[in-house]
């Protein structure tokens, strides 16, 4: 029998929508799985997208890819490559390991939720893809830290943290349940493959590569340039299903639903990209700032694709976002490393000299802002006093984004507002814009300080808290170069 | 006298902390108990009187929190006196 040329069939395997006779519609998809904006059956239809694969030839590609990264992981596994690397580039692969894994199984929920609740078979179909393909990133990021557990317990983090209450992971866990595991299927489609894959996973994934490849942590650098790949086909879900959307009226839905997940990834992206970017990437390996990513991959490439599309700039882009960009990840940084105790990685403080001139290079007034605080604990070091460089309360985190309330330099009190007899802390406008978006969904979400004063953390202290969190004293952060940073700084000034 | 928690920042730092206080503390005492979560930790020590501002004013040292309406976890901000 002659065999049939992929675009003889591909269409009818790919799109075998029909209308439903003996269920209803609503059976089918129901509204809180598959939400549906008011845009009815066959409108649907047309959903389409650039990247047009059969089964067979997506499990060849993926045989290649996972072929390709785990014999570069057993190559690497019999040299001494990671025992080289730099302490602080140790810490970012950590930081990423926790935080990202086991997100991926939830994005592979997501995918699923895709898979069966799209409302078009090309979706469907897609986003089977897009199930198998998360899967593939949870196992090969849980893999390869594992190999590394011999040399550090610190790695163990990579399967543990999203089944702890630490804080990062609570304000992780938040994001990516609100975006991933219980967003309905046009949701996700626009907020995690549209606005975080497209916008964020790109620079996430990318750059951290592009400093991989620098430092010459080839092994991580393989790795998730192999994710990459994937991301860069499954994310294509959004923008079909945001097209349907505008054309069929309903871009004011669209467009909050970007805006509401774009500002709650951007906190995220800050806390864990940023400062692995800006302070634990060792100096000569960095190929840009953390803000010239940003400018370059979001305020330009992913903006214009955004309003290409027709979509507007979010409301709060000039008087919020923008002026983050110079001080959120700082403010997030001396944050990890003030309470390093409380992370599964080593914060590099990243402010020697060289670094300091570096900072106030690519962020006029850094000195100013960040500079004279770390003046004060490289003071307390130097002189033995290292006690004065640890906490002894809790900050307050945001009700939102789950991250300390942080200002730039002066004092700025947090958005206090009460629901339902509940007070609330915001860290800015846009956070509490978010909440009051949807105050039934977040409600019950209690942040760690919420946690704390509810009674949850016993006993009320840091040891209690630590606890609480799964710390414990051999994964316990501190300083990555133990340090060494406040001697150079010191020779610099002598 | 009972434990009162508060959001207080001291100008000049970068982050809002829990810092419990009690009821029966006078400004100067929580000024003081603000203060040494973020002076001479990264805000550089002065020679100076710490004021509290709450609401959009500086209250008396004297005060006790019982007396300045302060609710719980209501945020202060500590300062050096100008």
């Amino acid at each position: 029998m002659p065999k049939l040329q992929r675009r003889d069939y591909y269409d009818t395997a790919r799109d075998m929508n029909w209308a439903f006779s003996y269920v209803s519609e609503d059976e089918v998809f129901p509204e809180e799985l598959s939400k549906s904006f008011g845009i009815h059956g066959e409108q649907w239809w047309g959903w389409d997208e650039p990247y047009k694969l059969t089964y067979r030839e997506y499990v060849h590609n993926q045989a290649g890819k996972d072929d390709g990264i785990y014999s570069i992981r057993s190559t690497i596994a019999r040299s001494n490559l990671y025992d080289n690397l730099d302490a602080g580039w140790k810490s970012a692969i950590k930081a990423h390991y926790g935080a990202i894994p086991v997100p991926e199984y939830f994005a592979s929920i997501g995918e699923a939720r895709m898979a069966r609740f799209g409302r078009a078979a090309a979706w469907r179909n897609m986003a089977a893809f897009g199930t198998l393909d998360e899967c593939r990133h949870g196992q090969a990021q849980i893999y390869f830290p594992y190999c590394l557990l011999g040399k550090d317990p610190q790695f163990d983090w990579a399967h543990k943290a999203m089944h702890t209450n630490e804080w990062g992971v609570i304000a992780a866990r938040s994001l990516f349940d609100d975006m991933f595991t219980a967003n309905d299927a046009v949701s996700t489609a626009i907020q995690l493959t549209f606005t975080f894959e497209t916008g964020f996973t790109n620079l996430q994934f990318l750059g951290m590569a592009s400093d991989a490849l620098h430092v010459g942590d080839i092994e991580f650098g393989a790795l998730i340039s192999s994710i990459q790949t994937d991301e860069a086909s499954h994310s294509q879900q959004g923008e079909p299903t945001l097209k349907i959307m505008i054309n069929n009226g309903r871009k004011a839905e669209a467009q909050k639903m970007v805006d509401q997940m774009f500002w709650r990834s951007w906190k995220l992206f800050a806390l864990l990209t940023g400062i692995s970017m800006d302070y634990y990437t060792p100096l000569e390996s960095r190929t840009m700032s953390f803000k010239e990513f940003m400018q370059d991959w979001i305020c330009r490439q992913f903006m214009d694709q955004f309003k290409d599309l027709g979509m507007n700039v979010p409301w709060y882009w000039e008087e919020h976002f923008l002026p983050e960009l110079d001080w959120v990840h700082h403010a997030y940084h001396m944050g990890v490393w003030f309470w390093r105790p409380t992370v599964w990685w080593n914060p590099d403080a990243g402010v020697s000299a060289a670094e300091r001139d570096w900072l106030e290079q690519k962020y006029p007034g850094w000195n100013d802002r960040f500079g004279k605080k770390w003046d004060v604990i490289g003071d307390n070091v130097r002189t033995g006093q290292i006690e004065k460089t640890y906490p002894a309360t809790l900050p307050i985190v945001c009700n939102c984004c789950h991250i300390p309330i942080c200002s730039p330099s002066i004092g700025k009190a947090p958005r206090i507002t009460t629901h339902n007899g509940r007070k609330l802390n915001f860290c800015c406008e846009v956070c509490e814009w978010v909440w009051k978006s949807q105050p039934e969904r977040y409600d019950t979400h209690l942040s760690i300080v919420d946690r704390f004063l509810a009674g949850h953390i016993q006993p009320p202290t840091l040891e209690g808290a630590l606890q609480y969190m799964g710390i414990t004293p051999d994964v316990a952060g501190n300083d990555a170069q133990a340090y060494a940073w406040n001697g150079a700084s010191r020779l610099a000034a002598e | 006298m009972a434990l009162f928690p508060l959001q207080a920042n001291f100008r000049g730092d970068f982050v809002v902390m829990l810092v419990p206080v009690d009821d029966g503390d006078s400004m100067s005492i929580v000024a003081d108990k603000v203060a040494q979560h973020a002076v001479g930790l990264r805000v550089a020590e002065k020679s100076a009187a710490k004021c509290v501002y709450y609401d959009g004013r500086e209250l008396p040292s004297a005060m006790t929190v019982a007396q300045s309406g302060i609710a719980p976890m209501d945020w202060i901000e500590v300062a050096y006196a100008e």
